[in-house]
């Protein structure tokens, strides 16, 4: 892992200069949300700062849009041909915090896992990913509970370049020849760092994990334990899925949620088959065409969506919890059933 | 990186009137080198697709030492299977897999077998029964029991006609309501549990129908002494990508498509939600 420097007023030199020659999506204020949109002359610095800002979604577009094209297939008499679509585009991802790159490095397991998926990785291999640690979490923030922040650890953190606000520079940190090679095309804007700097670092990292609240998510170890176990009833799953409105809004924001729906077009002699984000909160995710539901009530979907994200035979198999306390799905979720309150309902 | 969603085509070699409403397709792979290297196990599943239409999961139904061609049953009861059912030979289809942990064959060698299929679930077990009549001597007393609703809803009527009278099988055929040409036996599968169920020991039985044929047929073979990883299923659910992926199929940590569909019922017992 390597340290630098680079000034405040030189960040957007750098982001002006990766702009000319690949994708650079940063976080961006759209009228009164904030959210994850290419940038090409320079990027809000306010969006860039210690103090946690979430975009409203995730970056997990960048590897699993909200929906693509498997496969296009025009007839041919009676034949078909069938063509695939490439996106070779490389994408630097600049601003992105902690938890969403967590999130990111979740679905790399679960899409490399069993069989590969080529439409993720291409995306993902041609993504850089340049995190911003948070000095000042947000108010719906919880990462510290979930091993999703505020920092990302430089050693072991899942990161190609991490920067942290200090009170007039970045501190850069790079640990990935995908970062390195972003550094070395601009090596005059950036400086080694000095001792102090990494000691300042140390001191935000650690004033950042103090200033959490004490309670959102003391409870993750019970919830976990709980479900795993199999100890909340039923009663409580249906008391949950009451509050459900069914509208997937968690599933869409979260970052560590991806299962997909296929859908199928066909206009005239071709069509293509496409994939789209869809939601284990739906009442149709699991519909069969007899019309047989093996999950056909709200309080089994509910479980599900929990089992999936805290149960230890997920944590077991993905080596973390399906969470990474971006706190995203309490702004979505419409019933007050987002992960903290949930969590605090299952320890009881 | 070789694309797990990508479908071979597959041309209709021949198709088969099972019942009213249920057709038993025959298929071979377009392209030369994916027909030579097309191999199954029993119990896998193919993703099928009408191309613009849908794509659906079907148990694979005949037998895995002759892959040149291949066969499933289809009911038409969805937009996917109507589309599929409106083919003819020659047509093409979309083919991906075969996906799923298939039946592990060798483990049941030198074991009494038992087959107990309702309706349509006989498919998916009829890849099994190939192979192992194929392989007969592997096997000790080998049963197949059939079910169905009414004489009519009996699935490979010609084939059940063979298997009645081969020597080296045991065979019992029912149907929950009979007709005027009907001279054998009517009642739920189970009622021929106890005419013809010889021992559970050393024993595994096959069980594939109707959820509600299931769960009774279950119940019996515990009674008789069945223990649970003695008893065989395959689970069914709405796997949209066969490889995994998409959540649609997981029950517990565990997905339909990749770690089934054939699970133990000791297997299924451990799920944290019915099955």
């Amino acid at each position: 892992m390597d340290r630098y420097i680079i000034r405040k007023d030189d960040l957007n030199r750098w982001v002006e200069a990766l702009a000319r020659t690949q994708e650079v999506i940063a976080p961006t204020r759209v009228e009164k949300e904030i959210f994850f949109a290419p940038v090409q002359t320079g990027i809000d610095l306010n969006l860039l700062s210690g103090t946690a800002v979430l975009p409203y979604l995730p970056a997990k577009d960048l590897v699993l849009p909200h929906s693509e094209n498997l496969f296009k297939f025009t007839k041919k008499g009676g034949d078909y041909e069938i063509t695939v679509p490439e996106d070779k585009k490389t994408t630097v991802v600049l601003g992105i915090r902690s938890c969403d790159t967590s999130g990111i490095f979740w679905l790399d397991k679960f899409y490399q896992e069993n069989f590969s998926d080529c439409y993720y990785w291409q995306r993902r291999n041609n993504l850089t990913l340049v995190t911003m640690a948070c000095n000042q979490p947000a108010k719906n923030c919880f990462c510290v509970c979930c091993e999703g922040g505020p920092f990302l650890d430089s050693e072991q953190g899942e990161f190609d370049i991490q920067l942290v606000d200090l009170p007039d520079s970045y501190l850069v940190e790079c640990k990935s020849s995908k970062g390195k090679a972003l550094i070395e095309a601009n090596s005059k804007l950036f400086a080694k760092a000095d001792p102090s700097a990494v000691k300042t670092r140390e001191v935000l990292e650690d004033k950042s994990r103090k200033s959490f609240p004490p309670d959102p998510t003391s409870y993750m170890s019970a919830a976990i334990r709980r479900i795993t176990s199999n100890a909340v009833t039923p009663e409580t799953w249906t008391e949950l899925g009451e509050k459900c409105f069914d509208c997937g809004g968690c599933a869409f924001v979260c970052p560590c949620c991806s299962c997909f729906g296929v859908g199928y077009l066909n206009e005239g002699e071709q069509g293509c088959h496409y994939r789209f984000w869809d939601s284990c909160d739906y009442s149709g995710f699991t519909r069969e065409v007899s019309g047989h539901n093996p999950r056909g009530e709200k309080g089994e979907r509910f479980k599900r969506r929990f089992f999936h994200k805290l149960s230890y035979q997920y944590l077991k198999r993905d080596g973390r919890i399906g969470c990474v306390g971006c706190g995203r799905c309490i702004t979505a979720c419409p019933g007050e059933v987002g992960m903290p309150s949930v969590v605090e309902r299952l320890r009881k | 990186m070789s694309n797990i969603y990508l479908p071979n085509l597959a041309r209709i070699v021949k198709t088969q009137n099972e019942t009213y409403d249920t057709r038993t397709f025959e298929f071979e792979l377009v392209d030369p080198k994916a027909k030579k290297e097309f191999k199954f196990k029993p119990g896998q599943f193919l993703e099928i697709s009408a191309l613009g239409v849908g794509e659906a999961p079907f148990g694979l139904a005949s037998n895995p030492n002759r892959p040149e061609t291949f066969q499933v049953t289809i009911r038409a009861v969805g937009a996917v299977t109507r589309a599929l059912h409106a083919k003819k030979p020659g047509d093409l289809v979309g083919i991906r897999g075969p996906f799923g942990n298939g039946f592990p064959f060798d483990e049941y060698k030198g074991k009494n077998i038992i087959f107990v299929g309702g309706g349509i679930g006989l498919c998916p077990l009829r890849s099994l029964i190939e192979p192992m009549l194929d392989a007969r001597s592997a096997f000790k007393d080998f049963l197949i029991l059939y079910g169905a609703r009414t004489p009519a809803d009996q699935v490979y009527p010609g084939r059940l006609k063979e298997w009645e009278k081969m020597p080296e099988i045991r065979f019992g055929m029912t149907v929950d309501v009979g007709n005027a040409d009907w001279k054998g036996n009517v009642g739920v599968v189970t009622t021929l549990f106890p005419k013809l169920i010889q021992t559970a020991d050393n024993t595994v039985v096959f069980v594939c129908g109707p959820p509600i044929m299931i769960r009774f047929a279950i119940i019996e073979l515990s009674k008789l002494g069945f223990k649970p990883e003695n008893i065989v299923s395959t689970l069914e659910r709405y796997m949209k990508c066969g490889v995994g992926k998409c959540g649609h199929c997981a029950i517990g940590h565990k997905y339909v498509c990749v770690d089934g569909p054939v699970f133990t019922y000791k297997e299924i017992g451990k799920l944290p939600e019915k099955s």
